[in-house]
């Protein structure tokens, strides 16, 4: 009996063609802006949170608990060697690595900065976190010349003035590469070869060749080409030593990476464990953070518990505890989602509810017969039902193969957004979104839709059932 | 045997300020294996006495009887299943399910009733062979003339294996040929079988054919002759 209601419902969906694909085609359409945008929010959010991990804080920390609350110098985890026997030993930590961590002035020929300066162990730093992938100028610490090497951010090299802007020959020579009319670049000739500190000025200096419609149009590429990082300039930090005593350390930039978090880029920099201590006096356990990266973000939670419970004399915390942001993101990321879909799928259950009614309006008479004849109200109301749910699922089915084809088209590319990246980067997101959609998005969707088809049936249904089966039968 | 026991029926609608009697006091008995048409112009009373036989409507006074069970005593999804099992109908428009096939459309009732794949798809043949309909029964409604869609209607009516099949004027959509050969398929099986009609009609093609006529006028019936 079942399989008889459950064609009845499918043929009938098919008695008014034009009828059902208007509705099928509003689900489809529905669905896929609703997947879009939860592939687009999912891939956002992911993203930030991996890039996160993956360049700044890692799955799991190990702090002295002081230095939580007051990061000081002194407070320094003392038996990294006990630490690394569990580690070593520990299911699903896939990479850790130790580093110190300190508060520095930092101050160029030019300017002054505070950032955070880690000591790393370069073979391990490289295991646990991505950030040599995102270097754009020299080089990840691999190269010491006299002096010790600092890697520093985009953003605060800027800040330190160690990104200059400069007409130089050679890049004249090959500025037909930039794609700019002639009669524009020529004017550039009549600029003084002199180097500017900001963009600031470089920008004004711009400004006062070309008109306000090439400034416009080719005045960021201008100031981008030009732009140049001081890579091999002196730098000072000052830390303070075991005495507490503030020591200068003159350091070399040998590297500038950027990351999609200008937030971080302005406030991190990198150099070799060793050359904190030299000049310091701090001994070989001179370690304020153990960073843990784990097979992925779940168990990485797991680890963090696993291991507060061999270290109660420390604080563990996992990525949702450094980060409570991002922990929260990533919780709300899957509500969120419902609410986008929720939203679109009430608009649609209107539509749904009006096609419906029609149906089962023009169908009175057969509705009639049926009754007559004896089909119980169960299963009027279940052929209807299932009518309304075919119609919605149907829709939600092509939509959501629509999308999937569009995500895999957009798998290899992603969706740029580089047009408002400044934008996006200063808040920490990347410029360019993979949208990313999971299976349970999928489910979820899937048993929304079903819902949806069922709650938009309930009036058409009740309509259906009130009515007199001898009645019915005498309409026309 | 009686199949059906109408006593002192009463129907009053409450239309408005006006209260029309539609039936006024009937008493009838059927037996099994009757032929039997009820007659009378429009406004007679004559639809509404076959809607209470069939249990579509309530009597407002008055019971009706149908194999020992008095039906009026029959509310919601009980009146549904009792009119499954023990009433076949057959419409005017033939009210077949337009995206069902001749043999789904008959199978359909059975399936209500849980019987058996087997035994229904058995019997869905014969009985699609017994209207005339072997060779259709894959057809859907639009594919079939108006006397073949009532002949499947027939079929479908004879499937529950109902106590009786209430008709109501089933060959007023029919040409003459048609009505013929579905008053000989009906005749056919009411005799070899012992099956009991009873049909409302206008139509003399049926009168005639009939072994009982019952006219019906002002809600009462003026005369109820058996032939033969």
């Amino acid at each position: 009996m079942k399989k008889m209601i459950w064609s009845i419902a499918w043929k009938n969906i098919w008695r008014n063609r034009v009828r059902s694909l208007v509705v099928i085609v509003a689900v489809v359409l529905g669905i896929m802006g609703g997947m879009l945008m939860i592939g687009f929010m999912n891939g956002l959010i992911e993203q930030r949170i991996d890039a996160s991990i993956h360049n700044e804080i890692s799955h799991v920390q190990i702090h002295e608990p002081e230095f939580m609350n007051n990061e000081e110098i002194e407070y320094t985890i003392n038996n990294y060697d006990k630490i690394k026997n569990i580690l070593d030993t520990l299911n699903g930590v896939v990479a850790y690595t130790a580093r110190s961590k300190t508060f520095a002035m930092v101050q160029s020929d030019w300017s002054t900065t505070g950032l955070v300066i880690k000591g790393v162990n370069l073979e391990k730093e490289k295991q646990v976190s991505d950030l040599s992938n995102f270097i754009i100028e020299g080089d990840f610490l691999e190269n010491e010349s006299r002096l010790p090497s600092i890697v520093i951010g985009s953003k605060a090299a800027e800040e330190l003035k160690l990104l200059n802007y400069q007409i130089e020959d050679n890049k004249m020579a090959a500025i037909d590469s930039l794609q700019i009319p002639a009669e524009t670049t020529a004017k550039l000739d009549s600029l003084p070869l002199k180097r500017y500190r900001t963009e600031k000025q470089f920008s004004k200096a711009l400004a006062a060749v070309l008109n306000e419609h090439e400034m416009k149009q080719f005045g960021k590429q201008l100031i981008n080409y030009f732009s140049f990082y001081r890579l091999g300039a002196k730098v000072t930090v000052t830390i303070s030593d075991t005495a507490q005593i503030m020591v200068p350390i003159t350091f070399r930039v040998t590297g500038i990476y950027k990351t999609s978090n200008d937030m971080f880029d302005g406030m991190t920099a990198f150099v070799l464990e060793n050359a904190v201590l030299k000049e310091t006096g701090f001994g070989k356990d001179f370690i304020h953070e153990i960073a843990i990266l784990t097979t992925n973000n779940e168990e990485g939670v797991l680890v963090a518990k696993e291991l507060q419970r061999s270290l109660p004399n420390y604080s563990v915390l996992s990525w949702k505890q450094i980060a409570p942001d991002l922990a929260y993101m990533s919780d709300m990321m899957e509500f969120m989602d419902f609410i986008y879909v929720g939203i679109i799928m009430l608009a649609l259950a209107f539509g749904i509810i009006n096609t419906m009614l029609m149906a089962v309006l023009e169908r009175a008479k057969e509705l009639g017969m049926l009754m007559a004849i004896g089909m119980n109200k169960m299963r009027v109301f279940s052929m209807i039902m299932l009518e309304s749910v075919f119609l919605t699922l149907t829709g939600a089915i092509v939509g959501m193969g629509a999308s999937a084809l569009i995500f895999a088209l957009l798998a290899r590319s992603g969706i740029n957004l580089s047009m408002w990246s400044e934008g996006f980067e200063a808040m920490g997101y990347s410029a360019i979104i993979y949208p990313v959609v999971s299976a349970g998005n999928y489910i979820n969707i899937i048993l929304l839709v079903i819902l949806t088809g069922i709650l938009a049936s309930i009036w058409p249904a009740r309509k259906a059932l009130k009515m007199n089966p001898a009645e019915a039968l005498r309409t026309e | 045997m009686k199949v059906i026991e109408i006593k002192n029926v009463e129907k009053i609608y409450n239309d408005s300020e006006v209260k029309v009697h539609a039936v006024n006091g009937v008493s009838l008995d059927f037996e099994q294996g009757e032929f039997a048409a009820i007659v009378g112009p429009s406004g007679s009373g004559k639809t509404t006495l076959l809607n209470m036989l069939g249990g579509l409507d309530n009597p407002t006074t008055g019971t009706i009887i149908i194999g020992g069970k008095e039906i009026n005593e029959l509310k919601g999804s009980k009146l549904i299943d009792f009119r499954l099992h023990n009433i076949g109908f057959v419409f005017q428009s033939y009210n077949l399910i337009p995206v069902l096939t001749a043999k789904e459309n008959v199978e359909f009732i059975m399936q209500m009733q849980g019987v058996s794949y087997k035994e229904r798809s058995k019997r869905t043949i014969e009985l699609l062979e017994a209207v005339g309909l072997g060779e259709r029964i894959d057809s859907r409604p639009a594919r079939l003339s108006g006397g073949q869609q009532q002949r499947v209607a027939v079929a479908r009516a004879l499937a529950s294996k109902p106590k009786f099949v209430l008709a109501d004027e089933p060959t007023a959509n029919l040409d003459s040929k048609s009505t013929e050969n579905l008053l000989d398929i009906m005749e056919k099986l009411n005799r070899e079988e012992n099956i009991t009609f009873i049909f409302s009609t206008h139509d003399a093609r049926v009168v005639k054919k009939a072994r009982r006529v019952i006219t019906v006028e002002d809600g009462k019936v003026i005369s109820d002759v058996r032939k033969e």
